[in-house]
């Protein structure tokens, strides 16, 4: 069938509004915080083969990763016995899940009796179980600690939803009744979807529709691969390390990728990638596809319309065994950082080839802080903090200070909010001087943050990372300051954390975090004298 | 352009007494004049952007001549204003210093670490680092904890200190921004006198005053925009209070606020970060007031000119208001009329990507080169070439005939550059680009309604500017949406509302507490305050105090929520907590799709006074011109051959007309595009109502 193109552009405006009206509806009827202020949820829409046809999602990390939930789905339940009440649910990293507290669901999207499409809605919940209240422990070293496991499942069969289901859902997470608000907020986003790409199909016909579908993903690989052939050809390596797991704190973890480009299509090897760990960074291969997804979106012309035809170019290689493909049950909960440092990495890897892109590293820290305790009044609080730390240098411009790069894109805590809640103080919120890798271009500042506790006993969990490797300069320019976190006792006495620590503060006690900086980019001899003199001015170093 | 008397009718007696409504916008600088009267009368003058009171005296001259007005007539004088904006945009505020709390001096720079483009590698800074770099940014030793107790005792010296290094360094004005002031001003009280002892005259900015309520940055934030254009808007101000005061205006100032009421030009310049997109504001204002004379309460305003689609909900005849909006990509927390802008308009450019589909924007030609038609040298084809080969915009007459049009170079453009490649007539490329943009905006505009817990069908769409009014019929099918009103004059609607908009003052006060029975007790002290500041505040605009209608709205969140939500509070009422729980949880049922009947916290008490300053120039008088329907050929999406359509100069259209589309009406300040399936008739205050004809 021919196609009419602007039908074709008309309708991709349109399958991009469904799918911010999903996210929208999403993000409005869910329920807990890390969804409304975390933005930690996304949806969107796709094809009967379980092709993203368009994606609304607030943080990077989230791109792709429902496309193995949706194949799986699709693996497990014969298409010809979907129905259009139907709705499945999963949140097994080793079933095409992430970590657990991302649950999917997945509708299937019938017209005329046939299946053309599914929307989908993913969504961070607060608790999915497991050894802590919040599901993300730092110290898990298998799966069945970390919460609920849920394979693929049926969750709604001809419209109505299965009970049994949800009361082992129930009885499984600390708070049923917002882990339930969400999951229904999930279920009105799929239902957005799935009646205005039926009202679609109405306008277009199903066969006409589901022709664009395929010509729009031809659409935006055909403008991939133009992008990926503006790039040489060849092979570019990158080595980066996280500190360690968490569980074994002398263990530095390598990761490693060659980035190959040839004939239009990219393959990532992470072969020389370290074997899985005992602690939760450990990431299941959907994490690294987001990273490679992200990189490839940030690489490529921004104007290409994203779907699954961009991601057709891409192929991946991830040994079995390793931190990025591990193998059951290991446990997951903290792949952000991994997923982070990856996508990092595939960047640094283009850094030679396409030096006037991409900028020398960034910190790619994000501080996980959290307290719990009581308060004055004994009640009970949790409050967490994510601190980022500086970005790298580009040719040309000066690295940002305390800023999200990457994967993820977290807002840190004002200190008003922290003491109105909780019996925590900071002490001081500044510029972390002298942190920025020195170069032509100076990489951007990490933070300096110091909490002191005011209530009697807080239970203290810090996930850092950069403690022990540092972002590396690009062209002569010096690596950015490595990350710091302090404990300082009341008593007098400090304690230096090496990069992770579960632990408790009492009165008096204070934490000092210190998030690393960006590196820099060309020789520091090279900087514009003016711009260095401004920076001491502005006590952004301190020479 | 030149000034032009839009359907003004030929009278020329002396005008003894009218009010004026102005908007002052980056290009044109619009007046709309009231007479004692009632009759409107229009005018458009160039802005003149480096003393815009330049532009509003020219136009007073010319009033005296073709209008017969002599300035001693005007008696009120209201305008919007882009003068603290473009400060911003331009970075032509003043150099202020910043006073923190000691350990919290780069709260500003430092921000809440989130970017705003994800995909982004090469970042830039996200916090408004220019306003006050770390030189400029000293600390002062005191603390105050959550409740407002004092922790650490003001250092008298420290600010003595800060004050002078900062003086020497060249500040010119200075911010205070100290933690939990929103709890406890009276540091930041002291400090400020420590200032003025120090530093007599200097400007001086309190947090405590600007926006007092909880997270730091953000109070920072705006605290330092208000001290960085102060300078300029009392130099603005005094500017023009001068030129019309040589000019023998007698009227005193008015001002529109980002929240869509006026105030003073005294006011102003004590509350300057409030004149932020105040020119927006006014055409929003400007809306409702056409809507309440159609009798309609809802309303999707969308503001179509050449680079931007400016989109604002009006619901129950209120404008929805934000509590903090954004300039120049900064979070400034000032309460703004909630518009919403996307990269589409009539410049916008349409091109082919690499795999041949017909995109339209983000990129546009602006005002240079613009459109291909305009034959300034622009070469790629426009949404506005499109409608000139499409017969929708008569070459000869677009703009009242001031720009004359080429429309070869249009048709030349999009063959070129669309209907060749793609295999297409120039029609139907035309068509085809005319289709793509109203995708973008409705889907635009849906997600803006939808995320508001607003669903469109129920709203009447009303379009402004310049290209509105073309795309109305399309949009509105598109969102469901039956009934469209065309005000008489779209492209001036911003001065308008200004003159028909209330002054308004609005304070604040955080006051962190549950919300139960007790509460209304422990407000007491903060509802007293806030009617003492409004109250003084409505006082100096020289109202009289029977004229003011007051009102109070709470900010309400469940406990543990850190997002709130505004409802009214009547302090009178017996049951006014119960009342507020109840409505809190309707708006969250709105809002959120969901409602419990969980605990509540308050979060902020308002108070907001109005008094009406006059109507808006809603009403203008047309002149019944006998001229007939002339016909021409146009082409439409539903249609593979063009189709016969009734052109109608809007003078022509009469009280009791109805026109089936296909049909256009040609005015100076706009087009509008009646496609088939709708039809349109002459409402109330002549106002043009378009309807879905199966509704109508």
């Amino acid at each position: 069938m021919s196609l009419d193109p602007i039908t074709v552009e008309v309708v991709r405006h349109k399958l991009d509004g469904i799918a911010n009206e999903m996210q929208s509806t999403l993000l409005r009827s869910s329920f807990s915080p890390i969804v409304k202020e975390g933005l930690d949820a996304s949806a969107g829409l796709f094809t009967a083969e379980g092709v993203t046809l368009s994606q609304a999602c607030a943080i990077p990390i989230h791109l792709a990763t429902l496309i193995p939930m949706v194949r799986k789905v699709i693996e497990t339940f014969p298409v010809a016995e979907m129905r259009a009440g139907d709705t499945f649910l999963l949140n097994d990293p080793y079933e095409g899940g992430t970590h657990l507290p991302d649950i999917a669901l997945i509708q299937p999207i019938l017209v005329e009796g046939r299946l053309i499409a599914f929307s989908a809605a993913l969504t961070h919940h607060q608790d999915m179980g497991g050894m802590i209240a919040g599901s993300v422990p730092t110290n898990s070293t298998e799966i069945y600690q970390e919460g609920l496991r849920l394979p693929p499942l049926r969750y709604r069969e001809d419209g109505r939803v299965n009970e049994t289901l949800v009361r082992i859902l129930r009885s499984n997470v600390r708070i049923p009744d917002t882990v339930m608000g969400d999951v229904n907020a999930q279920m009105a986003a799929c239902s957005v979807g799935a009646r205005r790409l039926a009202a679609l199909a109405g306008r277009y016909g199903a066969e006409h529709l589901t022709a664009i579908f395929a010509d729009l993903l031809d659409r935006s690989e055909i403008m991939t691969r133009q992008a990926l052939a503006r790039i040489p050809e060849g092979t570019y390596r990158a080595v980066d390390w996280l500190d360690n797991d968490g569980v074994d704190l002398d263990r530095p973890i390598r990761l490693e990728v060659a980035v190959t480009l040839r004939d239009r299509a990219i393959h990532l090897d992470f072969t020389g990638t370290s074997p899985q760990v005992r602690g939760p960074l450990n990431c299941v291969p959907s994490g690294t596809l987001a990273a490679a997804c992200f990189a490839i979106r940030a690489l490529t012309d921004s104007s290409i319309p994203t779907n699954g035809g961009c991601f057709r170019p891409i192929s991946l290689h991830i040994p079995e065994g390793t931190i990025l493909n591990p193998r059951e049950p290991a446990a997951v909960n903290a792949r952000t950082a991994t997923i982070k440092r990856v996508a990092g990495m595939i960047l640094a890897a283009f850094a030679e080839v396409m030096p006037e892109r991409v900028p020398a590293a960034s910190a790619g820290e994000m501080v996980m802080l959290t307290f719990g305790g009581q308060r004055g009044d004994g009640s009970q609080f949790v409050t967490g903090d994510q601190i980022a730390g500086g970005s790298g240098a580009a040719r040309g411009s000066d690295g940002v200070d305390v800023i999200e790069t990457d994967a993820t894109n977290g807002m840190n805590l004002p200190a008003e909010a922290m003491e109105m809640e909780t019996p925590i103080r900071l002490n001081r919120v500044t510029l972390r001087p002298g942190s920025g890798g020195a170069g032509t271009w100076r990489g951007g500042l990490g933070t300096i943050r110091e909490y002191e506790v005011l209530g009697e006993d807080v239970a203290v969990s810090y996930r850092g990372e950069r403690h022990f490797s540092a972002a590396r300069g690009v062209a002569g320019g010096a690596d950015g300051a490595m990350a710091r976190g302090t404990i300082l006792r009341a008593d007098g006495s400090t304690e230096v954390i090496r990069s992770k620590i579960v632990t408790r503060m009492r009165r008096g006690d204070r934490i000092l975090v210190e998030t690393a900086g960006g590196a820099g980019y060309g020789p520091p001899a090279e900087r514009d004298a003016a711009a260095g003199e401004a920076d001491r001015r502005n006590g952004k170093t301190t020479v | 352009m030149k000034e032009a008397d839009i359907g003004m009718d030929g009278d020329r007696g002396a005008v003894l007494d009218c009010e004026i409504g102005i908007d002052i916008g980056g290009t044109f600088t619009d007046i709309v004049c009231r007479g004692a009267d009632g009759r409107i009368r229009l005018m458009k003058v160039p802005s003149t952007r480096g003393n815009p009171s330049r532009a509003v005296l020219a136009a007073l001259e010319r009033a005296r001549t073709d209008w017969n007005l002599p300035p001693q007539a005007v008696r009120r004088l209201a305008h919007g204003t882009t003068v603290a904006t473009n400060a911003v945009l331009e970075r032509k505020g003043a150099r202020i210093g910043l006073i923190t709390t000691e350990g919290f001096r780069d709260v500003l720079e430092i921000g809440r670490q989130k970017r705003a483009e994800m995909y982004d590698l090469v970042l830039r800074p996200q916090t408004p680092v220019f306003l006050a770099p770390g030189a400029f940014r000293k600390e002062v030793r005191e603390r105050l904890d959550a409740e407002g107790h004092v922790v650490t005792p003001l250092d008298e010296d420290s600010v003595r200190r800060a004050a002078d290094e900062l003086v020497a360094q060249g500040a010119e004005a200075i911010a205070v921004c100290l933690l939990f002031s929103f709890r406890n001003p009276a540091h930041e009280r002291r400090v400020a006198e420590l200032i003025a002892e120090r530093q007599p005259g200097l400007p001086v900015s309190l947090s405590c005053e600007v926006d007092p309520a909880f997270r730091e940055y953000e109070r920072s934030c705006v605290t330092a925009f208000d001290s960085y254009v102060k300078p300029v808007v009392a130099n603005y101000l005094a500017d023009m209070e001068q030129g019309l005061a040589s000019a023998g205006v007698p009227a005193p100032m008015q001002v529109m606020q980002s929240r869509g009421g006026l105030m003073s030009s005294a006011i102003a310049r004590q509350r300057p970060v409030r004149l932020f997109l105040s020119g927006p504001a006014a055409g929003v204002v400007g809306g409702l007031e056409i809507g309440r004379m159609a009798g309609l309460r809802d309303l999707i305003t969308v503001d179509i000119g050449g680079t931007s689609c400016d989109i604002a909900l009006i619901a129950e005849g209120e404008p929805l208001i934000r509590a903090e909006g954004y300039i120049d990509g900064y979070t400034v927390r000032v309460p703004m009329v909630d518009v919403t802008a996307i990269g589409s308009g009539g410049g916008s450019l349409a091109w082919l990507d690499g795999a041949g589909t017909l995109r339209v924007g983000p990129e546009s030609a602006g005002s240079e080169p613009g459109p291909a038609c305009y034959g300034r040298g622009g070469e790629r084809p426009t949404v506005t070439d499109a409608s000139v080969a499409l017969g929708y915009i008569d070459p000869q007459r677009f703009a009242g005939g001031t720009i004359g049009l080429r429309p070869e170079l249009a048709v030349e453009a999009i063959r070129r550059h669309a209907a060749e490649p793609l295999g297409l007539s120039v029609e139907q490329a035309a068509l085809g680009i005319h289709r793509v943009v109203n995708a973008q905006m409705a889907e635009a505009i849906r997600l803006v309604s939808i995320g508001r817990g607003i669903d469109p069908r129920g709203f009447a769409l009303l379009p402004l500017g310049g290209g509105g009014p073309m795309h109305a019929t399309a949009l509105a099918e598109e969102l469901g949406v039956t009934t469209i009103i065309v005000p008489p004059h779209p492209g001036v609607l911003a001065a308008a509302g200004a003159l028909g908009a209330p002054v308004e003052h609005e304070v604040s006060l955080s006051v962190p507490m549950p919300l139960d029975e007790a509460a209304l007790a422990t407000l007491r002290p903060a509802l007293d305050e806030l009617e003492a500041r409004s109250g003084a505040l409505m006082a100096q605009e020289g109202v009289a105090p029977e004229a003011v209608e007051t009102r109070h709205f709470l900010d309400l969140c469940y406990t543990g929520q850190s997002y709130h939500l505004e409802v009214p509070f009547d302090p009178a009422a017996p049951d006014a907590i119960a009342r507020a729980y109840r409505d809190f949880l309707a708006v969250h049922d709105r809002v959120y799709g969901h409602s419990t009947e969980n605990p509540a916290r308050v979060v902020n008490l308002r108070v907001v006074k109005r008094a009406a300053a006059g109507v808006a120039a809603g009403g203008a008088s047309w002149a019944s011109s006998e001229e007939g329907p002339r016909r021409r050929a146009i082409w439409v999406r539903h249609s593979d051959t063009p189709v016969e359509a009734e052109i109608w100069p809007r003078a022509a259209l009469r009280p009791g007309l109805r026109v089936s589309g296909p049909a256009i009406v040609e005015q100076q300040d706009t087009t509008t595009l009646v496609e088939p399936g709708w039809s349109l008739r002459v409402g109330p205050e002549g106002v043009l109502l378009i309807e879905k004809e199966s509704a109508a």
